[in-house]
C-alpha cells in the first residue's frame, strides 16, 4: 500500500491518530481497497474507534493486493497492528505541521514488516521514519447505527463548548435526553462526597441541534476523555458530530461522515443494573474483563491474573441458557439505582449473529467453542488466515503467553 | 558597578582576575556545557576556556574570549584549575535565573593561584555576594586534534534546522548515525529505537546549509546520551558547523550571540562509537590518537577555510 497525503489533510490525519491515541496505545492500521481505515479498541474493550480515509482524502492512493508466487489467489494486504506511541512523533506538533510538511507519504512493506512514514518538509529536509508493525486479524466492531431511537446530530464546535466546561480530570458524563431538553452533566459516585465536588450541568434546547430524533427517553454515563480526541479531529474536519444511543448501559457512537472520511467512537455506557442481578458474578468483575480473559489472554490486560480467569469460567456456566442479567431492555433507566459495575456495554439477548450480542452469552459460547471465534460485545471479528502471527514487535505491555492456540486471535507480542 | 581591582594591602597579586558587567554572558555559556559537575578552567591572554569531559568519549569546551570582559588579566601563560562547574553556575546564578532586561549581575573573578579558592564577587541592585569555591587538581583531558587539515567533511548549518530535530530525538536509540556524503543523501541523522528507524535527510541545497564541504561518504555513529547534552548549546547557538575526521570523531562547534551581540563559542567533539551491530556496519574500525596541544586556543573554521 502507498499513499500521499497533502499538506492541507495532514492536520486531520494527525488529529485522526491523536483520538485513536486517546483509546488505546496500539491501533490497527488497516488498507483496503477504497481506503485507509484506523481502528482502535481499548484494553477494557469499553471504546472502540474507527475512522476511514477514502483513496479520495490522498493526493495518491493505491492499495495493490500483492501477488504471492505460491498462491494461487492474490494475498489481500493484511491489516498492521502499529504501536500508537511509535507514530505519536510522526504527526507531534500538528498544529505547526501544515506549515512545516509539504506532503507525508506512507508505504507498507509486507515483508519486511515496516510502514514508512516520510515528511517532506520545508527547506529540502525530508523526515522518514520506519515503524515495524505485528499483522494481525481484522478487527471490526459490529454496532447498528440505525437501531437506535435517540439520534442527535450537532456541529462540533457546540459540543467542544459544551465538553470545556467540564474540567480535565472530570471522567464520565451523564448524557441526559427527553423530547424536551438536552442535559449534559457530570456524572458522580454515589459515596462521593458532594462538599468537596465541584458539579457541571449544561442543559440544550432542541433546536441548537442540526437533527434532533428522541425515541426513547433516557441516561447515558460514558467517558469524557475518549470522548475528547474525537472532538479535536472533527473541528479539524469541521463536519457535524451525530451521535446515536439508546438507554443507558447500550453503547453509544459519535460519529462523523463527509465525502472524503468516516469516523465513529463507540463508547459502553454505564449501566442500570438493580443490586441483586449482579450477585450471579463476581463483583470484581465486568464481563467484558470476562470475554477478555478468556478470549485473549492477558492481551493488552497486565492488570488479570491468571486465578481470575478460572473464576471467570466458572461464573458464566450460570448464564449460559438464560438471558443475562443486563438484557432487559424494556426495563426503564432509573438513575438512583446503585450501580455495581462500571463500563458495561449495551447487552440484548439471544442475537448472537453480532448486531448487539449478550456479553456473558457469548463468552460462553466462545468458552464452549474454544476460542475459534474472537468474540466480545461488539465485535464479531472475521478471521479470514489462519497464518501464526509475527512475532516482530517490542511492547512493553502486554505480556506474552498463550497457551492455547490462538491461531485467530490477535496475540501479544513476543518480547 | 565596578569592583576594585585587589584588595587593598594584599602583596601577591591574583594570577587571573576578570570583570564582568552582566555575569550571564558567562552563566549562560557554561550551562551550554554543564553536563557533568566537574570542569577545568583554563585562562590565557586569549580568554576562558571552560572544559567538561564525560567517559572519555565527549568533550565539551565553551570559550570566552578576553574581549567579552570588561578586564581580563592573567599573570601567568596558562592559568588552570578543576572546579565545581555546578557550585559555580548556582554562584553566578545567586541573584536569580530570570532575565528582565536592565538589570543584570556584575561579576568580579580573582584567582590567586595553586592552592587557592575562586572568588566571585556579585553585585546586584546594590547587594554584593562574595564567594569562595574551592578548585581542585586540574585532571588530563583528551586532545581530538581537529585542525583543518584533518577534516573529511564538514557543513555549517542554521541552528533552527536542526533544533527541532535533537529535541525529538528518538531517546529509545542507542546510538546516533550521522552520514554525511557528497552524494545522497548528502546529511542524514539516524536513530534506531525500539519503534524502528528515523532518518532526517538534509538536502545539500536547502536553504539551511550555509556551507557544505564533503569529500567522502561516511557514517558514524555516536552513542546518543553523550551527544544528547549538546542541545542546550544548539537551544542558544545561531549556527552550528559540523565536521568528522578519518576516524569518525564528531566536532560539533556552535556560534552563539550573546546579549550584547557579541559572539562566543561553544564545542563538542565526540568519539564514534565501538559497538558496531551488524546492522550498521559501515566503517572500518576506528583507532584513537592523543597528542599534546596548546588547550587555549580555539579555532573558529570560516566557510572558505
Amino acid at each position: 500500500m502507498k499513499c500521499v497525503i497533502g499538506g492541507a489533510h495532514l492536520r486531520v490525519f494527525g488529529r485522526a491518530i491523536h483520538a485513536i491515541a486517546r483509546i488505546s496505545d496500539e491501533f490497527w492500521f488497516d488498507p483496503l481497497e477504497k481506503g485507509l481505515a484506523l481502528r482502535s479498541v481499548n484494553s477494557s474493550r469499553s471504546a472502540y474507534a474507527y475512522v476511514f480515509f477514502s483513496s479520495m482524502f490522498f493526493q495518491h492512493y493505491c492499495w495493490t493486493a500483492l501477488p504471492q508466487p505460491r498462491q494461487k489467489e492474490k494475498q489481500l494486504s493484511p491489516p498492521c497492528k502499529v504501536i500508537i506511541k511509535s507514530v505519536l512523533p510522526v504527526f507531534r506538533c500538528v498544529n505547526v505541521l501544515e506549515r512545516n510538511v509539504e506532503k507525508c507519504s506512507i508505504y507498507t512493506n509486507i515483508n519486511d514488516h515496516h510502514i514508512t512514514f516520510q515528511l517532506l518538509c520545508k527547506h529540502g529536509v525530508v523526515k522518514t521514519y520506519n515503524l515495524t508493525f505485528q499483522e494481525c486479524d481484522p478487527l471490526q466492531a459490529v454496532f447498528a447505527k440505525h437501531m437506535c431511537p435517540n439520534v442527535l446530530k450537532v456541529h462540533s464546535r457546540l459540543l467542544a463548548d459544551i465538553v470545556i466546561h467540564f474540567p480535565t480530570s472530570q471522567e464520565e458524563v451523564t448524557l441526559s435526553v427527553t423530547p424536551m431538553k438536552v442535559c449534559f452533566k457530570s456524572y458522580t459516585e454515589e459515596d462521593t462526597d458532594f462538599s468537596k465536588t465541584m458539579l457541571t450541568e449544561v442543559q440544550l434546547n432542541p433546536d441548537e441541534f442540526d437533527y434532533f430524533q428522541v425515541g426513547v427517553d433516557s441516561e447515558v454515563t460514558f467517558c469524557l476523555k475518549e470522548l475528547r480526541g474525537l472532538l479535536a479531529f472533527s473541528e479539524a474536519t469541521s463536519v457535524p458530530v451525530s451521535i446515536h444511543f439508546d438507554i443507558s448501559g447500550k453503547p453509544v457512537a459519535f460519529s462523523i461522515e463527509d465525502l472524503v472520511l468516516e469516523a465513529s467512537f463507540i463508547l459502553a455506557t454505564l449501566s442500570d443494573i438493580e443490586k441483586e442481578t449482579t450477585s450471579q458474578q463476581p463483583p470484581s468483575f465486568t464481563p467484558w474483563q470476562e470475554s477478555l480473559e478468556t478470549h485473549t489472554e492477558k492481551a493488552g490486560n497486565a492488570s488479570m491474573d491468571k486465578d481470575s480467569s478460572t473464576q471467570a469460567n466458572a461464573s458464566k456456566k450460570p448464564q449460559r441458557n438464560g438471558k443475562t442479567p443486563s438484557a432487559e431492555p424494556a426495563k426503564p433507566a432509573s438513575p438512583l439505582v446503585k450501580q455495581e459495575r462500571k463500563v458495561i456495554p449495551g447487552a440484548t439477548e439471544g442475537d448472537t449473529t453480532g448486531v448487539e450480542g449478550t456479553t456473558t452469552a457469548h463468552a460462553a459460547l466462545a468458552g464452549e467453542s474454544h476460542y475459534e471465534k474472537f468474540h466480545s460485545l461488539f465485535f464479531g471479528a472475521v478471521s479470514c488466515k489462519e497464518d501464526a502471527v509475527s512475532h516482530t514487535f517490542h511492547s512493553l505491555a502486554t505480556a506474552s503467553d498463550s497457551e492455547e492456540d490462538f491461531g485467530n486471535v490477535p496475540s501479544s507480542p513476543v518480547v | 558597578m565596578p569592583l576594585s581591582a585587589q584588595p587593598p594591602g594584599s602583596a601577591e597579586p591574583y594570577l587571573l582576575t576578570a570583570s564582568l558587567d552582566n555575569a550571564r554572558h558567562l552563566s549562560s555559556l557554561l550551562r551550554a556545557v554543564h553536563f557533568q559537575d566537574h570542569a577545568t578552567c583554563f585562562a590565557t591572554v586569549n580568554g576562558l576556556r571552560v572544559t567538561v569531559e564525560d567517559a572519555k568519549c565527549v568533550q565539551a569546551n565553551a570559550f570566552i574570549q578576553a574581549e567579552i570582559f570588561q578586564e581580563f588579566a592573567v599573570q601567568e601563560q596558562t592559568v588552570t584549575f578543576r572546579i565545581n562547574l555546578s557550585v559555580l553556575l548556582d554562584c553566578l546564578t545567586i541573584f536569580g535565573t530570570s532575565s528582565l532586561p536592565g538589570t543584570s549581575t556584575a561579576l568580579r573573578m580573582c584567582y590567586r593561584g595553586y592552592g587557592y579558592p575562586l572568588m566571585l564577587f556579585l553585585e546586584e541592585g546594590g547587594v554584593v555576594t562574595v564567594c569562595k569555591i574551592n578548585t581542585q587538581e586540574p585532571e588530563d583531558l583528551l586532545d581530538f586534534d581537529f585542525c583543518s587539515t584533518k577534516v573529511v567533511n564538514k557543513i555549517i548549518l542554521q541552528s533552527e534546522g536542526l533544533r527541532k530535530a535533537f529535541a525529538e530525538l528518538d531517546m529509545t536509540s542507542e546510538v546516533m548515525q550521522i552520514t554525511m556524503s557528497p552524494d545522497k543523501p548528502y546529511f542524514r541523522l539516524s536513530t534506531f529505537g525500539n519503534a524502528g528507524s528515523a532518518h532526517l535527510d538534509y538536502s545539500k541545497d536547502s536553504d539551511l546549509i550555509e556551507a557544505f564541504h564533503c569529500n567522502q561518504t561516511q557514517t558514524n555513529r555516536y552513542k546518543i546520551s553523550l551527544l544528547k547534552p549538546s542541545t542546550k548549546a544548539l537551544a542558544l547557538s545561531c549556527k552550528v558547523s559540523i565536521r568528522t575526521d578519518a576516524q569518525g570523531f564528531l566536532s560539533l562547534q556552535y556560534m552563539i550571540r550573546n546579549e550584547d551581540g557579541q559572539i562566543c563559542f561553544v564545542e563538542y567533539y565526540c568519539c564514534p562509537d565501538e559497538n558496531i551491530t551488524e546492522e550498521m556496519l559501515r566503517s572500518s574500525c576506528v583507532s584513537l590518537v592523543f597528542t599534546c596541544r596548546d588547550p587555549t586556543t580555539a579555532i573558529w573554521i570560516c566557510e572558505d577555510g
